[in-house]
């Protein structure tokens, strides 16, 4: 299922133009497990983002979607509570692509809910790309394998991409001083971007 | 091994973010050697003092201030934290410590390190190019200078040694020589190589950093005919102990991200630590030593069943911690974590023995 957590809007509160306004943020997690390092890496991307505008987080764990999702050859093939998980991702302000390295790449499951998306659904749209792997050796497949996916998306994909090994974690809360500073740079960049883009309404009192 | 701990530090002369004011050079010299003797007057093992050659450390002549801290202090090993040997004379360098050695009776230890700076180079006219030859090369010639007098010796570097006297000698028998190893595998395998005692850097991150680092480090000595069971090593880490977790926190945490802002940069700025990443890096799992009594002796405890590690020193005033703030540390540190630590893990060993 999807965890469409339309939680109550956090972050530093809105001022100029957009005020009201809250960033939709929807993470697409690549990784089986219920608790794991790649959405500790994710909670270190809030904790950055929080500081910057308000914003609405939703997920969807694509190994959680069930048979109406690993089921579906075409997008007609999807169950309706995939359909809006699909479109909960299409209509992201910001899409945050989060995966595991699996043999050398993102999981088949991670690929295949990108499979399902509409050809044109993530132009221009901003998306942020998270990867963990268990040595630094994998650091690359954000590069290699993650961003050539959202260029064939024609998506704008944030620069600076964020990477981070098991040894940086304790559990799942991430320890390395020096990736939380590429999170805070990734972040800064673009920072203007996303005020400009943030479009929800901001349901906090 | 006794286990044994101490404080070091970098006599920092930055604009205190809390209140605004800079403490003058001559305040800090003066605080330094303050430090050295309420860490004495604690029970604390070691006193060292970094090696930086920048207007916002007090600390560019280590062995002056140790020779300082020497007459003020009775018991305390004096250590430099680090020595940037790759651009210093290992002669000077000897007959420094030397020197020191023979004011404090015996008290004086060397960490020789490659720095995590590199403004000494040009101040003394070393080419950084030249970075991993030069200090293998004044490495060998401080160990040569230690092992036999007159010295014949000969390097690429510098001209050559024919029968020199190099005095005074060490007051005992020996100077202790560590080498201060940051976590590359090459380092930590030429330090093992050459059986010498690693001094460990450890700024941020999981408190197992160093895992691989130890493994290579003894491994390596193996090799080289050494029993890794007789190295020392030591963890030097930034911490500081409060009366209670949630305050050491609170006074550690303005000073040290401030230390952070002007000393790590990215994209050649300087970058703000948040709170909760400093929280974080607090956790049991990570490696800051900072906490009430009891968080630091217990981790120290973790630390010395990670790596055996027989040595900690904690640098507790990063960012400029205020002096008043500093010497309670100081106290607790020497008073309530150091007895605890020791007897711990002088049981422990006694099991394992």
């Amino acid at each position: 299922m999807t965890t469409a957590t339309a939680d109550a809007t956090v972050g530093a509160p809105a001022a100029g133009p957009g005020a009201g306004a809250a960033l939709r943020v929807v993470v697409v997690n690549g990784s089986p497990s219920e608790q794991s390092e790649t959405m500790g890496l994710v909670d270190a991307v809030f904790g950055t983002l929080e500081g910057i505008l308000p914003f609405e987080r939703s997920q969807v764990d694509v190994y959680r979607l069930g048979p109406g999702f690993t089921g579906a050859v075409e997008r007609d093939d999807v169950t309706p509570d995939v359909e809006a998980a699909l479109r909960m991702a299409e209509q992201a302000d910001l899409l945050i692509a989060a995966t595991p390295v699996f043999r050398g790449s993102y999981p088949g499951m991670f690929k295949h809910f990108f499979d399902l998306i509409d050809q044109y659904a993530l132009a221009n749209k901003l998306v942020l790309l998270v990867a963990t792997g268990g040595s630094d050796h994998h650091a690359l497949a954000l590069e290699h394998a993650l961003r050539p996916l959202f260029g064939f998306f024609q998506a704008m994909t944030v620069p600076v991409a964020i990477f981070a090994s098991g040894g940086d974690f304790d559990g799942t809360l991430l320890l390395n001083p020096r990736v939380y500073g590429r999170i805070e740079m990734s972040l800064r960049d673009v920072a203007d971007l996303l005020r400009m883009r943030a479009t929800g309404v901001n349901r906090s009192p | 091994m006794a286990f044994e701990i101490g404080i070091m530090t970098f006599g920092e002369i930055t604009e205190d973010p809390v209140t605004g004011t800079r403490p003058s050079p001559r305040q800090r010299a003066r605080e330094v050697i303050e430090l050295a003797e309420v860490a004495d007057q604690a029970g604390l093992d070691v006193f060292g003092v970094g090696e930086h050659h920048r207007g916002d450390f007090v600390g560019s002549a280590p062995t002056i201030l140790l020779a300082a801290a020497a007459e003020k202090t009775e018991r305390i090993r004096l250590t430099s934290s680090v020595t940037v040997l790759s651009s210093e004379d290992p002669v000077r360098v000897w007959e420094q410590f030397a020197t020191i050695d023979l004011l404090s009776r015996g008290r004086a230890e060397i960490i020789a390190g490659r720095g995590s700076y590199t403004e000494s180079f040009p101040l003394f006219g070393y080419a950084l190019n030249d970075y991993a030859e030069l200090f293998r090369e004044k490495l060998d010639l401080l160990l040569a200078i230690r092992k036999q007098n007159p010295l014949t010796w000969r390097g690429r570097l510098r001209p050559e040694l024919v029968a020199a006297d190099i005095s005074p000698r060490a007051d005992g028998d020996t100077i202790p020589i560590w080498v201060g190893v940051g976590g590359s595998p090459s380092s930590a395998i030429s330090t093992g190589r050459l059986g010498l005692p690693m001094a460990l850097a450890q700024l941020l991150g999981p408190l197992t950093l160093h895992e691989e680092t130890v493994r290579l480090y003894r491994a390596s000595a193996v090799r080289a005919g050494h029993d890794p069971d007789t190295l020392p090593i030591s963890i030097n880490a930034h911490g500081y102990v409060g009366r209670t977790s949630q305050e050491a926190r609170d006074v550690m945490y303005p000073y040290f991200a401030k230390g952070m802002k002007d000393n790590n940069h990215q994209r050649g700025q300087g970058m703000l630590l948040p709170r909760r990443v400093f929280e974080a890096e607090a956790s049991a799992g990570a490696g800051l030593l900072v906490g009430s009594p009891q968080e630091v002796i217990d981790k120290l405890l973790a630390y010395h069943e990670v790596f055996g590690i027989s040595r900690a020193i904690i640098q507790m005033g990063f960012g400029g911690m205020p002096q008043k703030e500093h010497l309670a540390a100081i106290e607790r540190l020497g008073i309530e974590v150091a007895p605890v630590v020791r007897r711990e893990i002088a049981s422990r060993e006694r099991k394992t023995a």
